[in-house]
């Protein structure tokens, strides 16, 4: 591809790696060369690096793509993901899932990236609804200086969440930052 | 700003800011004029783009067309134009923008950037948004501001390879420019096509990485002038001392390139040599070679140009710095596509 073709969210590869443009300025002398001055994101470790291309450069474009898969299970093959239409499942291992893992309930609907063919990460909806397993109990009286306390999810992740949330209750968490939304009436 | 300013306000800025330029160049003698936006052959550019109005283009600026009438014996002349340039759109920049150009009989660029000074504080006023005009120009040299802000001492003719020696000494930018990358244009097959390109690269790479943090830091407006002859565009180049310097001047306020301006050139030959470099290096980065204005170079050599300076401004920036606003979006009277109807 031709850098005239960058875009926020255009996906290259650089170094055998594929990247997202997540911020992206043209700049121009006006009897100049055009700079393409772009944050890019590495879709595979989250790592992000800033490059600058000039008019005239050419740049690969990453192969990738994503599919609608459903998490099943976890075991010593990584987490295991199905294609509800196909049927075809596919593993990913802890390290390239990392944190996400805290947000992956049973049975969730995810988009798994594809990077030549080959599973290489997950993208979560923003927001789940979780069950509480463990949290302190409330302390009333306490809600001005204090007015949140840790709980855990069924999922491991430990968060700060209101005092008026209890044990057993769902609530929902913004997958992106990790913490509480509201609690869920069901 | 979330959205840019209302459109009734947008309407109002346009017709006071449109009003005091025009007010300005003609209370200084000028006449303004109206020339063809689509044209058989642009002003010919390493890197603006003309867009195919087939079998002609869309003006890139309205220079060329100017000039004939100067040929032709107009006097001192501006024009509000409208001009395109492809693959241009960002924060500053849009594929569609309005040039104020204007000419003057004599060689002096100091009048010209007067009339700059003037134009930008009449704009700022007629604005009235609060947003407060530069209370003062300052005037530098290419030169310096390039030793000054990178540490690379300059001749102004240099060739690719004595360009790649000489800018060792800003590491950073000598390695953007010349290590690492495809060749490109730097492959030029001529010589002189090598060294524009060469020249053109640093002058961007260092206006990134040198040039706009020094702009940030200056209050008021910059008049940044004598150019390396290597960088001369359309405008008279001149030995002076050690140095190749053109004749030619950027003006600059709050960080934005708002225009430029030249003594112009008046050699058919040697108009005719640059359009041909120019046209050289366009064909080695895979661009198409343009026409050449005949009808131009052939004004230039009889009539003849008469002695003059020229000026082009980017009147939509201008606005939005007499504005205050940071995006052109947010102040262009361009409406864009059908919004998709509300729900509920």
């Amino acid at each position: 591809m031709d850098v005239s073709e960058l875009r926020k969210n255009a996906k290259l590869q650089m170094d055998g790696h594929p990247y997202v443009v997540t911020d992206f300025q043209f700049v121009k002398p006006g009897k100049g060369q055009g700079l393409y001055k772009c944050r890019l994101r590495n879709m595979i470790t989250g790592a992000t690096i800033d490059r600058t291309w000039r008019s005239g450069e050419r740049l690969e474009a990453a192969n990738v793509e994503s599919r609608r898969m459903q998490y099943l299970f976890v075991d010593q093959n990584g987490f295991t993901f199905m294609d509800n239409e196909s049927y075809e499942q596919v593993a990913i291992s802890p390290e390239l899932v990392g944190d996400d893992r805290y947000f992956l309930l049973d049975q969730l609907e995810v988009d798994v990236l594809f990077y030549n063919n080959r599973p290489v990460g997950v993208t979560l909806p923003s927001h789940i609804v979780v069950k509480i397993s463990e949290c302190e109990p409330g302390v009333k009286g306490d809600s001005a200086n204090n007015p949140t306390k840790m709980a855990t999810l069924e999922t491991g992740l430990k968060l700060q969440v209101p005092l008026f949330v209890k044990e057993g209750e769902r609530v929902k968490i913004d997958t992106r930052t990790g913490e509480y939304v509201e609690r869920v009436n069901t | 700003m979330l959205g840019g300013l209302a459109w009734d306000r947008r309407v109002a800025l346009w017709d006071a800011a449109m009003a005091a330029a025009r007010d300005t160049l003609r209370t200084a003698g000028l006449r303004e004029v109206s020339t063809p936006t689509r044209i058989a052959a642009p002003a010919i550019e390493p890197y603006i783009e003309p867009i195919a109005a087939p079998p002609r283009f869309l003006a890139t600026s309205p220079e060329l067309a100017m000039k004939r009438l100067l040929c032709r014996g107009s006097g001192p002349i501006f024009q509000l134009a409208h001009v395109f340039r492809g693959g241009e759109s960002g924060a500053r920049h849009s594929e569609e923008f309005h040039l104020l150009e204007w000419y003057r009989h004599g060689e002096d660029l100091r009048v010209i950037e007067a009339d700059v000074e003037a134009v930008v504080a009449a704009v700022f006023a007629a604005a009235g948004a609060g947003a407060r005009a530069p209370d003062r120009w300052r005037r530098v040299g290419f030169f310096e501001v390039f030793a000054e802000t990178s540490g690379v001492v300059l001749r102004g003719d240099e060739d690719d390879r004595e360009l790649a020696r000489v800018t060792l000494a800003a590491p950073d930018l000598h390695a953007f420019v010349f290590q690492g990358r495809e060749p490109g244009p730097l492959a030029a097959s001529d010589p002189e096509g090598r060294a524009l390109a060469a020249w053109t690269s640093v002058f961007s790479a260092w206006s990134d990485m040198c040039f706009d943090r020094w702009l940030a830091a200056q209050p008021g407006g910059v008049h940044i002038g004598e150019f390396p002859a290597a960088l001369a565009a359309l405008s008279q180049c001149e030995r002076v001392g050690g140095r190749a310097l053109a004749h030619r001047v950027e003006s600059h306020v709050g960080g934005v390139e708002l225009a430029n301006g030249y003594r112009e050139l008046r050699d058919p030959l040697e108009q005719r040599r640059r359009f041909t470099v120019v046209n050289g290096l366009r064909v080695a980065c895979e661009r198409p070679a343009l026409p050449l204005d005949e009808g131009f170079l052939a004004d230039l050599a009889d009539p003849g140009l008469p002695a003059c300076t020229g000026v082009a401004l980017g009147l939509d920036r201008l606005i939005m710095l007499a504005s205050g606003a940071a995006h052109l979006s947010d102040v262009t009277l361009a409406l864009g596509p059908a919004r998709a109807p509300a729900r509920g």
